[in-house]
């Protein structure tokens, strides 16, 4: 069972970065949940090494559903520039280690990331890497995304912005 | 870079035009590093992140790290943040509270005044001659805020802040000192690292509102903006001193559907309090202001949210050239301290949907600087022997334009934002600067 499991849900995360890297954010929309939290706080770095270096005060960001969804849709306008032509992406998501929660069927997820990205004919490519925090619950019979938290490893990111979703 | 290669430029930039390669060229870049951000006004951040006696935080001047501390009688002082003894970086995080500063290397150490007060073993290598007293931090040699905002100068004749924001004074007060406990930052500021020229960014911000339409017109397809191109255009573009300059954005009926940006009318009567007649017509009737100091401060005073519900938010960012062709982008969200706690929260929200690494505006303004960089860098953007004379149109509004003298602000006010007042008077400024010799 653990094992089967274990595998469900690698298997539910590689689909989404599937998803996510060929652009079929509208099928990736519907893995998350209605009352998804998505949030990317601020890593700084500080002096204490026991201290989270995570701060909460700033975020890139903090997105609900539907904050989300606005988002998607932009990226289908016609004038996104940031997004037109398409620049290549890629999510390498790995380490994934999985923990049950005092609630059935929601699970705690968490994942290493690599995005690595290239835009138009540029040459050098853009990098992101962390950590992710999901809660992940069946619904229906269907894994869900509850819950994401990224956490980035840089204090100043070498990404031109966040377009992408993580 | 000899001098008839800057005198065509100068001729260029009389008539209007900036040729193309002086945006990433790496002697220009040199000149600058040497002439605008070796004697300009930088700043390094606001007072709201230094609470208390031994606070600290790092700050980048260009290429310098700079340590800022808050001293036991509550004065703000800043260093250059490397050890004096074999100079290595004294201080790597980004902020923290301690008494003391102790080195890696040796472990020197020194307390919040920047002094030397211990030296590991001391008398027994150094000797009883060596004088502690002279191997302090290096401080900043000039070091002074505004309305909380701190700035830095490595030029010790420079002229105080104050007479160098000149009449950018009067539009900070309104942005900083309008409400009783001014403005705090939240958090730290939000970092990453665009392919940008620096003079590109800053001028995005301080004059031009004629990309809004284009640049982000998702947002016009979403219906989160008018449909009016000429929308960010209503109000005056204002031209200030020393390459400073502010877009003083309202409707198409000079007026905004959110009185004082949407701020509740609990704070109204603390407006009136704080600021004169001439300063709150202005800020009543704004929607927007955008500007920037030179050379590379930004900032942005909006509103987002649905109409009915919009709530104000003030960003001010630094781009700091890394190279010719990059900059590390620092942005600071910052909010009046005496607002609410809900209105605080949906502000903070509002700011990044929209500005910050993540913002839907944001995104789309850092393809196109990019992309002038993309284009900036080769032959034929180069006015040498080939003469294809690439020059880059300032021309907007040049001979059509006549300043409204009825503006009530200070400075030259033209009565739209699609102008390039504000772009030609920051290229002026910057030649003037990069054409000087280095000041002993
Ligand atoms: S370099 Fe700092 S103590 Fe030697
Ligand atoms: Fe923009």
């Amino acid at each position: 069972m653990e094992t089967h499991l274990h595998y469900e849900i690698s298997q539910f995360l590689y689909k989404e970065a599937y998803l996510l890297d060929h652009r079929q954010y509208l099928d990736w929309l519907e893995l998350l949940t209605e009352d998804i939290k998505y949030v990317m706080p601020l890593r700084v770095t500080v002096d204490n090494k026991t201290k989270s270096n995570f701060i909460s005060e700033m975020s890139y960001f903090t997105d609900t559903k539907e904050d989300i969804t606005m988002k998607v849709e932009r990226l289908y306008t016609k004038s996104a520039w940031v997004d037109n032509p398409a620049p290549r992406q890629r999510h390498f998501i790995s380490n994934v280690m999985i923990e049950p929660t005092i609630i059935a069927d929601e699970y705690k997820v968490r994942s290493y990331f690599l995005f690595k990205r290239s835009r138009a004919s540029e040459i050098n490519t853009e990098e992101l890497f962390g950590e992710r925090e999901d809660i992940i619950r069946r619904e229906n019979g269907e894994w869900k995304i509850a819950q994401r938290t990224v956490y980035p490893d840089q204090a100043v990111l070498t990404v031109m912005n966040i377009s992408m979703f993580l | 870079m000899k001098a008839e290669e800057l005198q065509q430029i100068k001729e260029k930039v009389e008539e209007g035009y900036l040729p193309q390669w002086v945006v990433t060229d790496p002697e220009i870049y040199k000149l600058e590093q040497e002439r605008i951000f070796g004697t300009t006004w930088l700043f390094l951040g606001h007072e709201s992140e230094l609470n208390e006696p031994g606070s600290y935080i790092t700050r980048m001047m260009a290429d310098d790290p700079i340590l800022l501390m808050k001293n036991k009688t509550g004065e703000i002082k800043a260093f250059l943040n490397s050890c004096t003894h074999r100079g290595t970086r004294l201080c790597t995080v980004d902020f923290g509270k301690k008494k003391t500063h102790t080195c890696p290397y040796h472990g020197w150490s020194y307390n919040l005044d920047g002094e030397l007060i211990g030296i590991v073993a001391g008398n027994k290598v150094y000797g009883e001659k060596m004088d502690k007293s002279e191997w302090g931090l290096r401080p900043v040699p000039r070091v002074e805020s505004y309305q909380g905002m701190i700035f830095g100068n490595l030029d010790h004749n420079a002229v105080s802040l104050e007479e160098y924001l000149g009449e950018m004074k009067w539009y900070f007060d309104i942005m900083l000192g309008r409400s009783d406990g001014g403005m705090e930052v939240r958090g730290l500021p939000q970092r990453w690292v665009a392919k940008a020229n620096w003079k590109m960014t800053s001028e995005n911000f301080a004059a031009d509102p004629y990309h809004v339409q284009t640049t982000h017109r998702s947002a016009v397809e979403m219906k989160l903006t008018p449909t009016d191109p000429l929308y960010a255009s209503f109000g005056h573009q204002v031209v200030l001193s020393n390459g400073h300059g502010i877009n003083v954005i309202t409707s198409a009926t000079g007026k905004s559907a959110n009185k004082y940006q949407g701020m509740p009318e609990s704070m109204w009567p603390m407006f009136e309090k704080n600021l004169n007649n001439e300063q709150l017509g202005i800020f009543s009737r704004v929607t927007t202001f955008v500007g920037g100091v030179f050379p590379n401060l930004s900032f942005l005073s909006s509103c987002s949210g649905s109409e009915g519900t919009k709530h104000n938010h003030l960003q001010f960012r630094v781009w700091r050239p890394i190279g010719p062709d990059k900059v590390e982008i620092w942005v600071w969200y910052m909010i009046d301290k005496a607002l609410p706690e809900d209105y605080k929260e949906k502000s903070y929200k509002g700011f990044l949907a929209t500005f910050g690494a993540a913002g839907t505006f944001e995104q789309d303004d850092t393809e196109n600087w990019a992309r002038i960089i993309e284009a900036s860098q080769g032959r034929m953007s180069r006015d040498r022997k080939l003469n294809y004379n690439n020059v880059a149109n300032y021309l907007m509004g040049l001979d059509n334009l006549e300043p409204d003298e009825n503006f009530p602000g200070p400075g030259t006010a033209y009565p739209s934002c699609y102008t390039d007042h504000i772009a030609r008077s920051m290229h002026k400024y910057w030649l003037e600067l990069i054409m000087e010799e280095t000041r002993g």
